[in-house]
């Protein structure tokens, strides 16, 4: 067993620490204005490059293409009919358990989907929601696509619960898209 | 029929040597190692396999080709391979035939999620299709039944649905119709597959072409929670799986118990649970007040009933019914025998039965197991329907005579519904089954069997024929005997037991089927007027039974009523000297879900009842399997468990606590119960444990002093006049008639007559009558049956509109209601003519006098 133990060589791990000056008459004065100035340098750079603010809710920002927004439900353009099905599968794909879909049959009077059933209850907790658009890629009939909208806030939680008229209608604002380059 | 003894031989499959028994089908071998062979024709509860899907293609070495494992037996030796190239092109193609005219549409079909067509699809399919041609239409989807829902676009032919029908409940209702490609599932003439087991096929169907119509949409599979149960709406007590979404019961599932239902359910079991969620159910407690039942707090309710019952005291009785626990019964018990201190509580209708009586007839050497009956020389059905009185027992009869020759004899007053299967069958007065006991002891006894044979009105050959049959069928015999048959005298059915020697053979036995479910678990707490928890000498002696209570009721010699799920007026015999009984009572205290007639008039404070999902303890079988109930679904509205209710009014009458949890009390119950003793509700676990079959210091002594036969003196036919006879369908029960896809089961009073009993009394088939017991009447439609017995017309029992609860007999005359209508508009019309001759004479006298 050894006795001594070796002092340790940080060897290439070690790096000179900037120290300021010390205090003086020279060093004082540059320790009260010099770094100060330094840093005010940048600031007085970005005066001159202009305004970078967007006047939110005035202007909004537009978001790309792809972006993951609000969901949207969807109907046939020329029968009216939803083409939800009320399969649930959604629900099944969906990780943050946000999808509620209650299913019932169409009858010959009340005809709401193309197929046998249709959603008679669809649900999404917009405030679980984490916009990962799985629901998405599971609905077998294009159903559900996620929009862009992402203006979601609300007062209360309940009314983040966002029903099929909800996600069936047009959002009132347009949330603009970037043009291609931008 | 002793049951099959396989010897174990090993085979390998998939390089695996995996023990088995032998002639086991490779199919169900292959899953002893682990290994899994895709099948969708082959289910093992319908009987031999019949290969018909070709899914369950297997190379066997030595065997040139590919051979079915669904249909080949295992051997010593075999060596299989489930995985190899050969196997795997076949099983593809098979796939690939089989959705050859199966349809796309998994998000819209019921089945998608738990489909074995998209599971072996997925797992041994090849995933594409060569096939381009267009897919067979039908229309869809259509309905087989009010209740099933087909879809034929979907059926892949497997005949599971067309075997179950032919070999299970044997309705041969449903049929393959055409030819090849062209074959289709239907009906003869499309009528609806309408059957008491029909729902069965529901379940069986591999593929979304059978559905469910209450279950139609409902859920998905991943938005479900199973919950397994048990149903409580018959003695049968078949496992369930319930599907719960959002706290409602949606669904029905069986969960096979070979030794309890066999993997079936009846339609009233697979549906009745529409009736916990419907606006009819009593989901508050409510209190009569100023003439009229009006819903009130919990409270306000107890307060009512415990004020009641404390004026009420040792003049309150008390009756328990329905799906009513174990825990329940004790408690009732206790409230009555300890807080009350009255022993006027009982769980059965007619006449208490004797403590004695009842200790031989629990004697676990008497049991029979549930699956004796498939496996017995000979069953013997004893005065009771199987089919209306414990459904689940019809498909185990018919299934041990089918498979295993088993010799069915059947003694019964009406004509049976296992008739066709049977090896002998005969019928006895209405409500003589004791006699008929008597007499065949006596017959086998070689005793003298006039006296017997005469009052319970049958010919002394067929009683003969029928002794003959059971002593030369075989050593080991069940009798299958419904619980009316102690009415009369409760000797007479262990005298039989008795004579066969029932009690020295292990795989025969008796197997009693009380009139509710929990009748023999409400017994053996301690719910019968003469004993204790378990059958032991109660706290307080000279209780009585129903009809005596019913008696002292109307003559005011007791007071206060306590009913847990139950409604005499309903149930029981004699509904007039019940409705007396309860108009009479001052307090009727009730536990119920429906407002039943006798509850609707009289109860004076309702307890909502829970349902067997909301419910928590155990229920003992007919058989004597202690099974246990766990919550499944949330208690409905208002509702609070029962057990808790009753310890709530024995605490605020000053009682013994009551142990604080569901457990603690069920701990407390096989405590107080001797022959429960080393029961836990742990090693309940899901199938339940027979206490005849433990190994506990049993308390029951094998002392029984057969007494002399109590013979009733013999019916005598009357001029113009027919016996009666009752009986309880399958669906009279009020969770039927609640239940929005069974309302159109329930059943309307009808009489059935034997053919010439109608030509005699110029009645046709379908022709509304009046059937008079002298002072009652009751209305019904008449249904010509050609097993009727002549000279005894048969009525149903249990119904809310003219059940025949309410005829005395033992005769009765019917007519027709337009003669009836006759007479009274005859008479009427003599009225008036006799009030305006009055009128005249008086205007003549009049008119006299004023000349």
């Amino acid at each position: 067993m050894r006795l001594a133990v070796e002092r340790w060589d940080p060897g290439e791990d070690q790096i000179e620490v900037q120290r300021a000056p010390e205090p003086g008459v020279a060093g004082g004065a540059y320790r009260a204005f010099g770094e100060t100035l330094r840093g005010l340098k940048t600031t007085f750079a970005r005066v001159i490059e202009g305004v970078h603010t967007i006047q939110y809710p005035e202007q909004k920002v537009a978001v790309y293409p792809r972006f993951r927004g609000r969901h949207k439900l969807h109907r046939f353009e020329d029968s009216d009919l939803e083409k939800c099905v009320g399969c649930s599968l959604c629900a099944a794909a969906c990780p943050a358990d946000c999808i509620r879909v209650v299913a019932a049959e169409n009858t010959p009077e009340l005809r709401i989907s193309a197929g046998e059933r249709y959603a008679a209850v669809y649900e999404i907790n917009m405030s679980r929601c984490i916009f990962c658009g799985y629901c998405e890629v599971a609905c077998p009939f294009d159903a559900i696509t996620m929009g862009h909208d992402y203006e979601l806030s609300d007062y209360n939680r309940g009314d983040l619960i966002f029903t099929k008229e909800m996600l069936l209608a047009e959002p009132l604002d347009q949330t603009p898209l970037r043009a291609q380059g931008e | 029929m002793p049951r099959p003894q396989p010897s174990e031989i090993t085979f390998s499959i998939d390089g695996r040597e995996v023990k088995a028994p032998e002639d086991m089908m490779l199919a169900d071998a292959a899953k002893l190692g682990d290994i899994e062979i895709p099948v969708f024709c082959y289910e093992p509860k319908l009987g031999p396999p019949v290969g018909a899907c070709r899914m369950c293609l297997v190379e066997i070495e030595g065997m040139p080709k590919l051979q079915t494992a669904c249909s080949t037996a295992v051997k010593d030796g075999m060596v299989v391979h489930t995985r190899s190239e050969r196997a795997r092109v076949a099983q593809e193609a098979v796939v690939e035939f089989l959705l050859i005219n199966h349809p796309l549409d998994c998000p819209v079909c019921d089945k998608g999620g738990e489909c074995p067509l998209q599971d072996i699809t997925f797992g041994w399919g090849g995933g594409k299709s060569r096939f381009i041609e267009p897919k067979r239409h039908f229309r869809k989807p259509l309905e087989l039944s009010p209740l099933i829902a087909i879809d034929r676009e979907r059926c892949i032919l497997c005949y599971r649905c067309v075997r179950y029908s032919q070999e299970i409940p044997e309705d041969y209702q449903l049929v393959l119709l055409e030819r090849g490609a062209e074959s289709f599932v239907g009906t003869f003439d499309g009528h609806p597959y309408v059957a008491p087991f029909s729902g069965n096929i529901v379940e069986l169907c591999p593929v979304g072409a059978l559905t469910s119509r209450p279950y139609r949409f409902r859920a998905r599979p991943w938005e479900i929670e199973d919950a397994g149960s048990i149903c409580t709406l018959c003695p049968a007590q078949c496992n369930t799986r319930l599907t719960v979404r959002d706290e409602r019961v949606l669904r029905v599932l069986d969960r096979n118990h070979p030794e309890v239902d066999d993997g079936w359910l009846c339609d009233k079991g697979r549906f009745a649970y529409q009736a916990m969620h419907v606006d009819e159910r009593i989901t508050s407690p409510m209190i009569r007040d100023g003439g009229v039942l009006r819903e009130v707090g919990w409270d306000r309710a107890l307060a009512e009933a415990v004020g009641a019952l404390r004026r009420g005291g040792s003049a309150t009785a008390a009756l328990a019914g329905g799906g009513a626990t174990n825990e329940e019964g004790l408690l009732l018990g206790r409230l009555l025998r300890e807080v009350l201190g009255s022993s006027h509580l009982d769980s059965r209708d007619g006449e208490a039965v004797s403590l004695p009586h009842w200790r031989a007839l629990a004697n676990p050497k008497l049991a029979a197991r549930v699956s004796d009956l498939e496996f017995a020389h000979a069953v013997l059905v004893l005065d009771c329907e199987p089919l209306d009185d414990m459904p689940i027992l019809d498909l185990r009869l018919r299934k041990g005579a089918r498979r295993n020759g088993v010799k069915l004899l059947i003694a019964t007053e009406r004509a049976s519904a296992l008739d066709s299967r049977a090896d002998a069958a005969i019928r006895f007065a209405p409500g003589r089954g004791a006699e008929l006991a008597w007499a065949l002891a006596a017959a086998l006894r070689g005793e003298p069997v006039d006296a017997a044979a005469q009052a319970a009105g049958i010919a002394t050959d067929d009683l003969h024929a029928l002794a003959d049959a059971l002593r030369d069928a075989g050593r080991e015999i069940v009798i299958l005997y419904g619980e009316r048959v102690l009415d009369g005298d409760p000797g007479a059915l262990l005298a039989l037991a008795d004579a066969l020697g029932l009690a020295e053979q292990d795989g025969g036995g008796l197997l009693g089927v009380p009139a509710v479910a929990n009748g023999r678990g409400l017994r053996e707490a301690g719910v019968t007027p003469n004993a204790g928890p378990g059958l032991g000498l109660p706290a307080l002696a000279g209780g009585h039974g129903a009809r005596e209570i019913a008696r002292r009721l109307a003559s005011g010699e007791l007071t206060a009523l306590y009913l847990l799920q139950v409604d005499p007026v309903l149930h029981y015999s004699d509904a007039e000297l019940w409705e007396r009984a309860l108009a009479r009572a001052t307090t009727v205290v009730a536990h119920a879900s429906f407002l039943t007639p006798g509850l609707r008039e009289h109860a004076t404070v309702i307890f909502p009842a829970e349902t067997s999902p909301e419910k928590e303890g155990t229920i003992t079988h007919p058989d004597g399997r202690v099974q246990r109930l766990r919550v499944a679904a949330a208690h409905a509205g208002d509702v609070r468990a029962e057990w808790r209710v009753l310890a709530e009014i024995i605490e605020r009458l000053g009682g013994a606590p009551t142990p604080p949890t569901a457990r603690a009390l069920s701990e407390a119950l096989f405590e107080d119960v001797p022959f429960y003793g080393g029961l836990t509700l742990d090693g309940l676990a899901g199938r339940g444990l027979r206490w005849p079959e433990l190994q506990v210091s049993n308390t029951l002594s094998d002392a029984y002093e057969e007494a002399e036969p109590k013979l009733r003196k013999p019916l005598r036919a009357a001029k113009g006049k027919l016996l009666v006879g009752t009986y309880r369908s399958i669906w009279a029960a009020p969770e039927v008639a609640a239940s929005p896809a069974l309302a159109f089961l329930t059943p309307r009073q009808r009489v059935e007559l034997a053919a010439a009993d109608a030509e005699a009394l110029e009645l046709r088939h379908d022709e509304a009558v009046v059937i008079s017991d002298g002072e009652r009447e009751v209305r019904a439609r008449v249904v010509l049956r050609a097993a009727a017995p002549a000279g005894t017309a048969f009525l149903e029992r249990e119904l809310e509109e003219d059940g025949a609860n309410v005829l005395r007999g033992p005769h009765v005359t019917i007519r027709t209601v337009a003669s009836v209508e006759a007479e009274a508009a005859a008479l009427i019309a003599a009225e008036e003519a006799r009030a305006a001759a009055e009128t005249e004479t008086l205007a003549q006298a009049e008119a006299e006098q004023v000349t």
